[in-house]
């Protein structure tokens, strides 16, 4: 029994690590410019298309997943430049509009450029070594995953607390006005958040698309969750996010466990609970 | 006790008339037109009393209904009140089941051009008018009527939305032959039950997905199974007949593990695959399809379940998207990986199959996915009950296609007059690769579909 759970928990935390890429960008982006980025799952999934296309190119994984991560971040920047700068000052309701329109062309295009079935490529070999651990065999792709979640999260807490960037970073985030008469050029600040959120989704995309095909409009399905997370951690907490992934990745794997009849019934229990009891989330200030 | 298997004899032997009486009908379909009564003598060895014995049953059965053969000839001259015969097709066109509608398409477009280019209906011309049922069924069904004028419609990929589709019918009173969509609730209940007499169905319900299922299950030697299926209508009830059917089948089967992922968007399958190992599970039983069908074929093999288990059955695995995906890497277990389809490209091999074959890889350069023939056929079959009856009013349609055996590439289809549901046989079969682009199927699993589907009253 206690070799089964532990399986489960392995399987769990992968599962935390993959909703960690997702979800980190969007609560990245949301805690600085206060934009609910409706179309970060999109981004996600085109950073596998893009990979994708790259590994046919080349051949190489690495580049791919280098290539596809960077140019998902300019196609971040250029949508926050282009379409949600002239946004800001009016209601938040519009931001969310015109990100919801962004996923829409982003589904479509990729409908147009790499067709209406789903896409998907191999495990790189070296990837795919299976590690043998009492009785069952993983790939090695499964502790890549969960290694550079977690190697996100160290990066991200050192830019954000051991850097002057990320200082500039919390003052727009705590006081925008106050942060622009200090001099700080916010809206470069909300531009390279933009880039950043961006390109976490486009490598967590490019990274995933070894294990997970790609189909035009799947990140519709894949932001509810990374919502949920969000939520649940507290919108805009970044270290928050974290935990609460490992929460629902691991949860979504036990209650299949114990009673898959209500495993998808019981995710939102748990939010429902947390919001009821702490509406500002988990982690979130009051 | 006695009574019990009298009345389990009694049974047995009235569905076994019927079967052959029905049976008849089919063979009737397949002989020259100029038969026009048929006898056939089969044996079927029952249970009763204890002791096994041998029953003998000759059933003579008269005309069923017309029959009619997927050509390109247009047989009679008589004209229709109009030049151009407008069908309306419904098919998902956005979102990760966006590929099922192009396979819809192709297959419409397929027969429209044929068609045409020997000389339409009668003389009237078909043309096309493609929506995307994901967009609200409903309101594309209404347009399309209401506004496009069609004068039929096809295709329907989603089971939910054959069901929200398939009760406005009756109000737009216009026939939909639906291609694709599968619950048994669509002609159990909308055609049978409620009387819903502008709905029609050529494709295969889901007594192919679970029920032809555990035929296949029961001969393997696997007792432990495990279902992993989409957690909707689909899943939950081929589930429950796979499950159904099997333990009665086979008394020392055991269903270890049942979960329902989320579909579509479920693009991790570890958790649910970890579950199914943990409860011990020698056989995985799963209806995704689609995008979530490669998924999970390929992280069973990252993740060694094609090691563990002897066997997998995915009815709709041998789905021509998934097929060209998963190409030379299909995983195969020990026991097999079991899968069909809705049709099967090389199944049976009759001229009309290898006509339409051919000509659907010359047009869109792939073998012919399910839905493309059931579609094609769908078309056909429109344009045969217009040139049997000259005319294009819907009662007389609907008397002509009801009964009537269609002569497709998929085989011979009967109408069932009561339910208004295609009966034709499909194969299981085990994926083997042979060096192609794709893989075949070997130890092909084929019953006749009288002995699987259910029949009236439900």
């Amino acid at each position: 029994m206690l070799e089964l759970l532990g399986h489960q928990i392995l399987v769990g935390l992968f599962r935390s690590s993959y909703y960690w890429l997702i979800a980190s960008g969007l609560t990245l982006i949301f805690g600085v410019t206060r934009v609910i980025n409706f179309a970060h799952a999109a981004f996600f999934v085109l950073g596998g298309y893009m990979a994708l296309t790259i590994d046919i190119l080349t051949g190489n994984f690495w580049v791919a997943i280098a290539v596809a991560t960077l140019s998902v971040g300019c196609i971040g920047a250029v949508v926050e430049r282009g379409l949600v700068k002239p946004l800001y000052k009016i209601e938040s309701l519009y931001q969310l509009l015109i990100t919801f329109a962004v996923t829409l062309i982003i589904n479509d295009a990729s409908k147009l450029i790499w067709g209406a079935a789903s896409r998907s490529m191999k495990l790189p070999a070296e990837l795919a070594i299976p590690v043998k651990l009492a009785g069952r065999s993983y790939p090695l792709f499964f502790f890549f995953v969960i290694t550079i979640a977690i190697i996100v999260f160290v990066a991200l807490y050192i830019a954000m607390e051991k850097t002057f960037w990320g200082l500039k970073v919390k003052s727009t985030w705590r006081d925008i006005t106050m942060a622009q008469a200090l001099r700080i050029n916010t809206g470069r600040i909300y531009t390279t958040t933009f880039f950043i959120g961006s390109l976490l989704a486009g490598f967590g995309g490019a990274s995933m698309v070894a294990f997970t095909p790609v189909a035009p409009g799947l990140g519709d399905s894949l932001i509810i969750t990374a919502f949920i997370i969000v939520v649940l951690a507290g919108l805009g907490n970044l270290f928050g996010a974290y935990i609460s992934s490992i929460i629902i990745g691991i949860a979504e794997s036990m209650f299949l466990l114990f009673t898959p009849e209500l495993d998808i019934l019981l995710i939102f229990v748990i939010m429902a609970a947390v919001l009821m009891v702490r509406p500002w989330g988990l982690f979130g200030e009051r | 006790m006695a009574a019990a298997n009298r009345r389990r004899f009694l049974g047995t032997v009235a569905a076994g008339v019927v079967g052959l009486a029905v049976g008849g009908g089919l063979g009737w379909g397949l002989r020259s037109p100029e038969t026009k009564e048929v006898t056939v003598t089969r044996e079927r060895t029952v249970t009763a009393g204890g002791g096994e014995r041998t029953v003998v049953s000759t059933v003579t059965s008269t005309v069923l209904g017309p029959t009619v053969t997927v050509t390109r000839e247009v047989t009679a001259r008589r004209t229709l009140p109009k030049d151009t015969i407008k069908i309306g097709v419904l098919g998902i066109r956005s979102g990760p089941w966006a590929t099922y509608g192009t396979l819809i398409e192709q297959g419409a477009v397929l027969a429209m051009e044929e068609i045409n280019a020997a000389g339409g209906i009668l003389g009237s011309k078909i043309s096309l008018a493609i929506r995307d049922e994901a967009a609200d069924v409903v309101k594309q069904a209404r347009e399309l009527v209401e506004a496009e004028n069609v004068d039929f419609l096809v295709g329907v990929d989603s089971s939910g939305n054959a069901m929200r589709v398939g009760p406005i019918m009756s109000e737009l009173n216009k026939i939909l032959v639906v291609t694709h969509a599968a619950t048994h609730r669509f002609t159990e209940e909308l055609v049978y039950t409620q009387k819903i007499k502008q709905l029609f169905r050529v494709s295969v319900p889901v007594y192919q997905d679970g029920i032809l299922a555990a035929y296949v299950a029961k001969d393997l030697p696997v007792k432990k199974w495990a279902g992993i299926n989409p957690d909707y209508e689909y899943g939950r009830v081929s589930w429950q007949f796979f499950k159904d059917t099997l333990s009665k089948l086979r008394s020392d089967v055991e269903f270890v593990s049942e979960q329902f992922n989320k579909s579509p968007g479920t693009t991790d399958f570890s958790p649910f695959l970890s579950a199914a190992l943990g409860a011990g599970a020698e056989g995985i039983f799963t209806v995704n399809w689609a995008l979530e069908a490669v998924t999970m074929h390929n992280q069973m093999k990252s993740l060694g379940v094609y090691d563990q288990v002897g066997a997998v059955i995915n009815p709709m695995g041998y789905s021509m998207d998934v097929v060209y995906e998963l190409g030379k890497d299909y995983p195969t277990a020990k026991h097999g990986t079991w899968v069909s389809g809705r049709y099967v490209w090389f199944y049976p091999k009759t001229p009309t199959n290898e006509r339409f074959v051919e000509s659907f890889r010359k047009r869109w350069g792939r073998y012919p996915a399910y839905s493309s023939e059931t579609t094609y056929t769908a078309v056909y079959m429109l344009k045969a009950a217009i040139e049997l009856t000259g005319s294009l009013d819907l009662d007389t349609l609907i008397r002509a296609m009801e009964g009537m055996v269609v002569l497709s590439p998929a085989g011979a289809r009967w109408i069932r007059p009561d339910d208004h549901q295609a009966i034709y046989d499909v194969p299981y079969g085990k994926v083997t690769h042979v060096g192609g682009e794709i893989p075949l199927l070997t130890d092909l699993v084929t019953r006749s579909a009288w002995e699987y589907y259910r029949s009236p009253p439900f």
